[in-house]
Parts: C-alpha cells; sequence; structure tokens
C-alpha cells in the first residue's frame, strides 16, 4: 500500500499538480485543496488504468474512492486484488 | 436579505448604464458602431437590444454564425431579432473555415476513441459532467450519444482526447472572432462581446474567441440579471425561454449540463454571496443547500477561479523597469 501510496504522490507532483513540497493529510480532498481539477482527476485515471492495469468501474468513480490519497490507494488495492 | 431580489433590482438604471457604457466606449474607441455575433442565445439578444437603444440600429450590425451542429433554431432567432429591431445582419457560415482544419473529423475521431459504437451519420454528441450539487460522482466529462433525442450511451474520456477536443472546440468560437473582426474593421466598428459576468468568473469562454473583443458590457452582470434585461428590454420569448448553451455539440448541451453542473439561479446566488461575503445562513436561507453542499461549491469556486485565471488574463508583458 505504501508504494502504491508513493507512486501516487509522485505522479501527481511530476504532473505539476502540486509543488514538491506541499504535504497533505492522507484524508484530505484533492479537489477542494486544489491539487487537482477535472483534467487532473482525467489524467490521473489515465495513469491508473495504465500503470497497475486496471479499469475503474463508472459506479466506483465516487469522491470517496477518488478525492484523497486514502480513497485512491484504497481503491487500486481492491481494484488489483479483484483482478488477480 | 433575497439574494434573487437583489440581482433583479433596479433593471431600468442598469440597462441605462449598460447603454451609457458601449455609447462612451464607442466614442473613447473613435469608432462609428458596434459589430454583435447573433447566437439566438440571450446574451447576444441582449446586448444587440441595448446596442440599438442606445445606438440606433443604423450603427449596429449583426453576424448570425452557425456551424453544421449549431441547433436548427439558432439562427432563425438570431435572425428574428436583427429583423424586430431593425438592424442590418448578414449569414456566415463558419462551417467552411472548420471543414477546411478538418476540425469535424478530428472531433469524430476523438469521439470514435471514447465511444465505440458512435456513428456520425446516426448518433448527435455532447459533453456533459456530473451534475455538482448530487455529488455521488467526480467531476470528470462525459461524452453523451444521443439518437432520436435520446441518450443512449454515456463514455468517458481519456485526458489526452478531452484536451484535444476542447481545442477543436475552441476553433469554433475563434473562427466567429475572426470573422467579426473582419467585418468590423471594414465598417470602423466596435465588436461588442455577449460574456455575462457568471461566465466570466467561472472562465466559461474561449480565450480569444468569444473572449476575443472590444467591449464586454455584460461582463459583470450575473446571467439572471440578463434574463432580468431581457424582459425589461422585451427580448422575443422563444430566446427568453431556451436554456442557454454555447451551441457547440449536435446533441443541444445547456450550461447547466456542462458548465455550472446546477441550477442558473443557484450557481449565481452562491457566485454573488461568495462575491459579497454573505454568512452561510443567509446563503443556506435562499438556495435552500445544506451547509456542506455550499461550502462545498464556494471551495469548487475558489479552484475554478484560480485555474481559470489565465483565460481572464491578459497576456503578461516583462518590462524592462523590472516591473511584471
Amino acid at each position: 500500500m505504501e508504494q502504491i501510496r508513493n507512486d501516487i504522490i509522485y505522479f501527481l507532483k511530476s504532473q505539476s499538480f502540486m509543488d514538491s513540497d506541499t504535504q497533505f493529510a492522507e484524508n484530505e480532498s484533492l479537489t477542494k485543496a486544489g491539487i487537482i481539477d477535472s483534467i487532473g482527476l482525467l489524467e490521473l485515471l489515465d495513469h491508473i488504468s495504465e500503470r497497475y492495469s486496471i479499469e475503474i468501474p463508472e459506479d466506483m468513480l465516487t469522491p470517496d474512492n477518488l478525492d484523497s490519497l486514502q480513497g485512491i490507494t484504497n481503491l487500486i488495492v481492491k481494484l488489483k486484488t479483484e483482478r488477480s | 436579505m433575497q439574494i434573487l431580489d437583489e440581482l433583479n433590482k433596479d433593471i431600468d438604471k442598469l440597462s441605462l448604464d449598460l447603454g451609457g457604457f458601449i455609447k462612451q466606449n464607442v466614442v473613447d474607441f473613435r469608432k462609428k458602431g458596434v459589430l454583435l455575433g447573433v447566437s439566438g442565445g440571450i446574451d447576444s439578444a441582449v446586448a444587440l437590444t441595448l446596442s440599438v437603444q442606445e445606438l440606433g440600429a443604423e450603427n449596429v450590425y449583426g453576424l448570425l454564425l452557425p456551424e453544421k451542429e449549431s441547433a436548427p433554431s439558432s439562427t432563425p432567432l438570431g435572425a428574428e431579432i436583427c429583423e424586430s429591431l431593425g438592424v442590418q445582419y448578414e449569414e456566415v457560415p463558419i462551417s467552411p473555415i472548420l471543414e477546411s482544419l478538418d476540425i469535424y473529423n478530428k472531433k469524430d475521431q476523438v469521439i470514435k476513441r471514447a465511444c465505440p459504437e458512435y456513428d456520425p451519420e446516426v448518433h448527435k454528441t455532447s459533453l456533459v459532467l456530473p451534475d455538482f450539487l448530487d455529488g455521488g460522482l467526480i467531476n470528470v466529462p462525459y461524452i453523451k450519444l444521443a439518437k432520436d433525442g435520446e441518450v443512449i450511451a454515456q463514455h468517458r474520456l481519456k485526458a489526452s482526447d478531452y484536451l484535444e477536443l476542447i481545442g477543436l472546440q475552441g476553433v469554433k468560437q475563434r473562427s466567429r472572432m475572426i470573422v467579426q473582426y473582419m467585418y468590423a474593421e471594414k465598417m470602423n466598428y466596435a465588436v461588442c462581446g455577449t460574456t455575462n459576468k457568471t461566465e466570466m468568473v467561472l472562465g466559461q469562454f474561449v480565450k480569444y474567441g468569444d473572449g476575443g473583443v472590444d467591449i464586454e458590457p455584460l461582463a459583470d452582470c450575473y446571467k439572471t440579471q440578463v434574463y432580468a434585461l431581457a424582459k425589461h428590454l422585451d427580448v422575443n420569448e422563444a430566446i427568453r425561454e431556451r436554456p442557454p448553451s454555447p451551441d457547440t455539440w449536435s446533441h443541444y448541451t445547456s450550461d447547466q449540463d456542462f458548465y455550472w453542473r446546477m441550477p442558473m439561479h443557484t450557481i449565481d446566488q452562491l457566485l454573488y454571496a461568495q462575491e459579497h461575503k454573505l454568512p452561510l445562513d443567509v446563503v443556506r436561507e435562499n438556495t435552500g443547500l445544506p451547509e456542506e453542499k455550499i461550502v462545498r461549491a464556494q471551495k469548487h469556486f475558489d479552484v475554478v477561479k484560480k485555474n481559470t485565471e489565465y483565460i481572464r488574463a491578459v497576456a503578461p508583458v516583462f518590462t524592462l523597469n523590472g516591473n511584471h
């Protein structure tokens, strides 16, 4: 899980969504904090699909699953587990 | 305090002031009149009527600038208001410009990537975002396919496809800007914009497209105020009753479907409340929304305003004295 979490943070930083020294809490909202917008969300979804070879079902595109580091990490773990 | 009452008050004075603004700028810019793109929508209808009232129909020129994906009602509504006001106008379809840049084919290819079943001969398309107040889904855009007026499928876009689509769609407004200036410069007229405040503060216009104009009389009036002005100016009811839309998708897509993601009066009340720093209980009483949704919406507006700063910005200039 830690690896996934770090990968997401690295992705957000590398895509200029956040400064390299930005710190945020596990459950902090990425959209409300202004870290990510709708284009950023699409890029994040594309990254998750490609990096982890998983498709995110439409009904899982919820704020609980995708608006925080914790939610994203849990979602990836869940979908990876289901796939294997 | 009733926010909608505030927005709807003193409309006769506002109308006079806006007319004065248009005239003063025409004088200041040493122009002979104003030219407007008349879309058949409410903003251009109001700006056209104000211009005619202040400058006289003989000093106002209308351009109808339809393209293949414009709603069939747009051109007749635009022509009707020009004729009712006695304004000279011309129809200049921009589809040939778009075809010369292969915009329609490129757009079809992008949509096809997202929606494998898409057939341009059969389906109409629109780009939508989930309802904001519902809050059930995150803020990612979808392409909707419609057949015989019914939505039959919707698909999420990849980021690269979304960005390509935005660029392709923007060519429509930017082509209109080119044609408007071609005519305005020939006539020595100023180009009058039609962007309202709801669009302006949220960056819901195309830079150097519909934002490429000489004057913006409506840009400090929320959309609700534009409707009040339209009623005051006795704008054609068919235009007033039409759901507002950028009219750039073949399946009619309203501003509520893509830009606002909530009803017009709600977004205007929330934006007004944010602008005037109204207390939460006043906003709750006016909108009927729970505090959580008000706070979420206003944080969303903050992010959107920040992310669209570049759209409103004049290109920053590096100055040699170090001030920039």
